[in-house]
C-alpha cells in the first residue's frame, strides 16, 4: 500500500481556454510536460489548479486525462477537497474506478472544524474508497483550517490501513516532529509532503518532498533541489531552497494568477485564471520576467511545451 | 564584538525558596552545573527563568550575581525585556556595566504596537549598549508582539551590533525568509534555536541554540548541538526527536513549572514556581517524574549536581 511518493512533487495547473472553459489538450500538455521534466508524481486539482472553480465534472474529466496521460509512469493522486463532502466521496470513488493511486483529503472545508469532525470526514472518505489516502494538514488559515494534530494522526492510522501520508502545511518545527515521530513510527514509510516548497528545514525530520509550486515554472531548478537532499549537499540544497522560497513569494500572490501568467511567458499557454480570482495583468507578467531574469530562471529553465 | 557567537548557551530556571524569594545558593550550584555540563554560554534571566515574575531590582541583582559567580568562565548573556521602552533601556545599560557580554531581548511585552513601534523600541534597546546585541521571537504570541522578517531586516540596517535572531517561534517560513536575505546581503548575524528544535534551523544555515532543557538533558542537547553543527542532520534527528519528546513531557501547563518539577526528580531541586505560575500538585509532579523515568535516554542523564 505504501506509494513510493518522494523527491518534488508536481501538481499542474488547469489550463483553461480564453473563454474561460476548460482546455482538455493543454492538460493533457501540462501533465506530460512535468512527466517528462522529471516529476516523481503527478497530483491534481490543488488549489494551485483553481480547484474550487472547477466543477466536479471538469474535476473527473481532469482526472482522466491526468491518469490517461501519466500512463503509470509515477503516481497520480487525486484532490479531494470539495465544499460538500458528498462530493468528496463520490471524486473519491471515481479516482478509484479510472486507475488513480491516491488520493488526497483535505475535510471538512471552510468550517473551523473540531478534531472529531475532521477525523469523522476523513474515516468517511477513507473507508469510501480502497485507494491510500493521504490528508492534507492546514492549519491557521482564516476560517478555512483544517488541522491535523499528532493526536489525530495516530487515531487515523489507527483505523485506516489506507492511511498512508499527508501533506503538510504546518510549517512548524515542532507541530512537524510531533506528527513525524508519531506517524513514522507506527507506520514506516508514511509520507509527509511539505504542502508547497518548504522542504529544506523538514527533510532531516522525515519529510520525504514536496508539492511545488515552482516546478511549472523551475523544474530543473526542483530537481536539483532534491538531489542535493539526497546527496546531503546542504550548501547546494541552501541554495535551492532559497532561490525556491523567492519564487513562492513571486507566485503566491492572487495565487495561481501570477503562476500562470509566467507561464505563459515561458511559453506554456495556460489561459486565464477563473473568477474570483484575477488574470494576470501585462505589468504583472513583466515585473515576473524581469524578477525571474534576475534569479536565473529564464536561462536556466524549459520554454515552451 | 562582530565575532561574538553564543555557541550552544544554556537558559537556567531561577530558583526559589519557599518563601518565593531567589535561592541564591542554589542559583550559584545550578550556574556551575550548566557551565560543568556544556554550556558555551549562559542567558538568563529568559522566559524559562521567568524574567517576567521578577522585579526590576531583582533582574538587576541576578545579573550582578551570574556575573560574579561566572567569573567570565563562559559568557553571559543578560535577557532584557520589558513593556516600557526607557524601563528596558535603563536596564540594558545597568546590564553591561555589571559586565555581561552580551544583552538579548524580546520585542515589548503586552502592549501589541505596530511594527514600527515595535522596530523603534528594539533599536532604543540595542544602541543604548555597546555590547552583541540579539534579538528573540516571542515563545507565544500573547507575550509580545509578533516579529516578521521585514521588521528583523530593518533592525539588521539599524542596528551595527545586532549578532542574531533567537527563534522560538519556529517557523519554516520565517527562517528560510531570515537566512535567504541574509545571504542575498551578505550579512553576518546567526539564526539561533530558541526552543530546542535545533535541526530546522541548522538546516537553513543557522547556528547557535538556546537550550533550556539542557538543565535536565544537558548530554543530549549537547549532542544534538555538536550534530547540528557539523552538518550531520539526518544523524540528529534521533536525538531531536528525544528532546521533542521531553520537550512535550515537561511542557504543560508551562514550560517553567514542567522544567522545575523536572529538575527534582532529576536530583536538581529549584523549587516551584513563583506567582502566578501555579504549583504542580502531588499528582502531577507523580506524572512527570513518571513520565521522565520511562524515557530510556535520560539513564545517560546526571542526576543531583
Amino acid at each position: 500500500m505504501v506509494l513510493p511518493l518522494k523527491g518534488v512533487m508536481q501538481a499542474p495547473v488547469t489550463p483553461l481556454k480564453d473563454d474561460f472553459s476548460f482546455d482538455a489538450s493543454g492538460f493533457e500538455k501540462m501533465v506530460e510536460f512535468h512527466v517528462r521534466h522529471g516529476a516523481p508524481a503527478i497530483a491534481w486539482p490543488h488549489h494551485k489548479a483553481e480547484s474550487l472553480n472547477l466543477t466536479i465534472a471538469e474535476r473527473k474529466l481532469g482526472a482522466e486525462i491526468a491518469v490517461k496521460t501519466v500512463a503509470k509512469r509515477v503516481p497520480v493522486s487525486i484532490f479531494l477537497g470539495t465544499l460538500s463532502e458528498e462530493d468528496s466521496v463520490d471524486i473519491a470513488r471515481h479516482a478509484e474506478k479510472i486507475g488513480a493511486d491516491a488520493v488526497l483529503a483535505i475535510s471538512p472545508y471552510v468550517r473551523r472544524p473540531t478534531q472529531e469532525e475532521i477525523y469523522d470526514s476523513v474515516v468517511r472518505l477513507g473507508t469510501a474508497t480502497q485507494l491510500p489516502i493521504l490528508t492534507y494538514n492546514s492549519p491557521w488559515r482564516n476560517g478555512e483550517g483544517v488541522e491535523f494534530t499528532a493526536d489525530l494522526v495516530q487515531r487515523l492510522i489507527e483505523r485506516l490501513p489506507n492511511y498512508v501520508g499527508m501533506k503538510d502545511a504546518s510549517f512548524h518545527s515542532e507541530k512537524f516532529l510531533e506528527i513525524s515521530r508519531i506517524a513514522l513510527n507506527m507506520r514506516p514509510g508514511f509520507s509527509i509532503i511539505q504542502g508547497v516548497e518548504h522542504l529544506l528545514a523538514a527533510y532531516p525530520l522525515g519529510a520525504c518532498g514536496s508539492f511545488s509550486s515552482s516546478g511549472a515554472i523551475a523544474p530543473n531548478l526542483c530537481n536539483r533541489f532534491y538531489n542535493s537532499l539526497v546527496e546531503r549537499d546542504w550548501e547546494t540544497a541552501r541554495d535551492c531552497q532559497f532561490k525556491i522560497s523567492r519564487l513562492w513569494k513571486l507566485f503566491r500572490e492572487q495565487y495561481p494568477s501570477s503562476l500562470k501568467g509566467a507561464m505563459i511567458m515561458m511559453g506554456r499557454p495556460v489561459g486565464p485564471t477563473r473568477s474570483p480570482l484575477p488574470t494576470a495583468t501585462k505589468e504583472r507578467i513583466d515585473f515576473l520576467k524581469a524578477q525571474l531574469e534576475e534569479l536565473g530562471i529564464l536561462q536556466s529553465e524549459p520554454h515552451g511545451w | 564584538m562582530a565575532d561574538f557567537q553564543c555557541g550552544l548557551t544554556h537558559a537556567p530556571v531561577t530558583p526559589f525558596k519557599r518563601d518565593n524569594s531567589i535561592d541564591y545558593d542554589t542559583y550559584a550550584k545550578l550556574l556551575d552545573f550548566h557551565i560543568r555540563n556544556g554550556a558555551q554560554a549562559l542567558a538568563l534571566p529568559m522566559p524559562e527563568g521567568e524574567d517576567l515574575s521578577l522585579t526590576d531590582t531583582e533582574q538587576r541583582r541576578v545579573i550582578e550575581f551570574a556575573v560574579k559567580q561566572v567569573k567570565g568562565r563562559v559568557p553571559l548573556i543578560a535577557h532584557v525585556s520589558d513593556a516600557g521602552t526607557m524601563i528596558a533601556v535603563e536596564r540594558a545599560r545597568y546590564a553591561e556595566k555589571a559586565g555581561v557580554d552580551a544583552i538579548v531581548s524580546h520585542p515589548p511585552y503586552f502592549w501589541h504596537p505596530k511594527p514600527a513601534m515595535v522596530v523603534e523600541h528594539i533599536v532604543a534597546l540595542g544602541s543604548a549598549v555597546g555590547l552583541p546585541f540579539f534579538v528573540c521571537t516571542p515563545p507565544v504570541e500573547n507575550v509580545g508582539t509578533h516579529l516578521t522578517a521585514d521588521m528583523f531586516m530593518q533592525l539588521v540596517d539599524r542596528l551595527k551590533n545586532l549578532r542574531g535572531i533567537v527563534d522560538s517561534e519556529m517557523d519554516f517560513v520565517f527562517m528560510e525568509d531570515i537566512m535567504g536575505e541574509r545571504k542575498t546581503r551578505r550579512a553576518a548575524y546567526d539564526l539561533i534555536s530558541g526552543a530546542d528544535y535545533m535541526v530546522p534551523p541548522a538546516a537553513l544555515g543557522g547556528k547557535g541554540a538556546f537550550s533550556s532543557l539542557a538543565a535536565i538533558a544537558p548530554k543530549l542537547v549537547k549532542q544534538v548541538y555538536e550534530l547540528c553543527a557539523n552538518e550531520d542532520f539526518i544523524e540528529a534527528r534521533k536525538g531531536q526527536e528525544q528532546l521533542a519528546v521531553l520537550r512535550q513531557t515537561v511542557r504543560h501547563p508551562r514550560l517553567e513549572t514542567g522544567l522545575k518539577a523536572a529538575l527534582r526528580a532529576m536530583g536538581r531541586d529549584c523549587g516551584d514556581p513563583r506567582p502566578p505560575s501555579k504549583s504542580l500538585g502531588e499528582v502531577e509532579r507523580g506524572r512527570i517524574s513518571d513520565a521522565l523515568a520511562a524515557l530510556p535516554f535520560l539513564s545517560a542523564e546526571p542526576r543531583g549536581w
